[in-house]
């Protein structure tokens, strides 16, 4: 792998509103935004429920683990731009920027990395993944 | 002439700096949550006994001493209000696995109160925790940054 190189997407066709009742038991968060799409509407957000952060956060890991087999994810910095909504197609992407190998034949992979819902930007990042012999 | 906008006078906020997040219990993810977490994401768990990384936000979130509504109601901000993620950062030392103790510490890094063209005035809140075996060898260390709304502008 070499810098670059675009890392093969992962992708989601629609996100369950059954997931988000799982996640939140995983995260023991009831935010009822996650939930019920009458409570979203009352506060203004939108139509549909919203997917968790940390979940879209995982599609992202994902991609990184299909697309990086064998690595090591060392480390990963996200901003949470937008929100995903309930049925909505994401889409987690990245590129590698910079390769660096040590005396040891390890390699370190910077990353930038993104996720898409129907094409809108929901988070942006980087990521360092380590591929060790 | 114009006259100069007055400063908006934006309050302090609360003095949070340094408050700990230590959780009182170990946190051990399940094999079973983590099946169950890996296939709600769309892949399958891992045959190593590893777990998804991402139970980095959900251990340490889990773990800390406070639930989200305790959080939130130390910076004298009702969960209802919608608190929203700003960023997170993690740096792991160690993979994750199931069935595996592990302790969290951390504390609240900051509260700082910022003018905002949407929200009117928020709080930046960064938190900081830290995953540890038992016998305390750093596992991982996330900082993540929400925003909470404190009112609409004028």
């Amino acid at each position: 792998m070499s810098a670059g190189d675009v890392l093969k997407p992962f992708r989601i066709a629609h996100v369950s509103p059954e997931g988000m009742k799982a996640w939140a038991k995983f995260l023991h968060d009831p935010n009822p935004i996650h939930l019920d799409p009458a409570v979203v509407k009352a506060k203004g957000l939108g139509e549909r429920v919203i997917n968790q952060g940390p979940a879209n956060l995982a599609y992202l890991i994902n991609m990184l683990q299909a697309a990086i087999p064998g690595g090591f994810i060392e480390s990963l910095e996200v901003r949470y731009v937008d929100n995903v909504f309930g049925g909505e197609a994401v889409e987690a992407g990245g590129t590698i920027r910079e390769v660096v190998t040590s005396g040891a034949g390890e390699r370190r992979l910077a990353c930038d990395i993104w996720l898409r819902a129907e094409a809108r930007p929901v988070l942006t990042g980087t990521a360092t993944v380590a591929i060790l012999n | 002439m114009s006259q100069p906008t007055p400063p908006l006078d934006l309050g302090e906020p609360p003095q949070v700096a340094g408050v700990s997040l230590s959780g009182k219990a170990p946190y051990v993810i399940s094999a079973e949550e983590n099946r169950a977490l890996c296939e709600s994401t769309g892949v399958s768990p891992a045959a190593d006994g590893s777990a998804h990384p991402i139970y980095f936000y959900i251990a340490t979130q889990v773990g800390m001493g406070m639930t989200v509504a305790g959080l939130c109601a130390a910076c004298d901000f009702n969960v209802e209000d919608g608190p929203m993620m700003a960023s997170s950062k993690v740096t792991f030392r160690k993979p994750l696995h199931t069935g595996q103790a592990y302790r969290v510490t951390g504390r609240i890094v900051s509260l700082v109160r910022k003018p905002s063209r949407k929200l009117g005035v928020m709080d930046m809140l960064e938190y900081l925790l830290e995953l540890t075996l038992p016998d305390g060898t750093p596992v991982l260390s996330t900082t993540n940054v929400w925003v909470l709304p404190r009112r609409k502008p004028a």
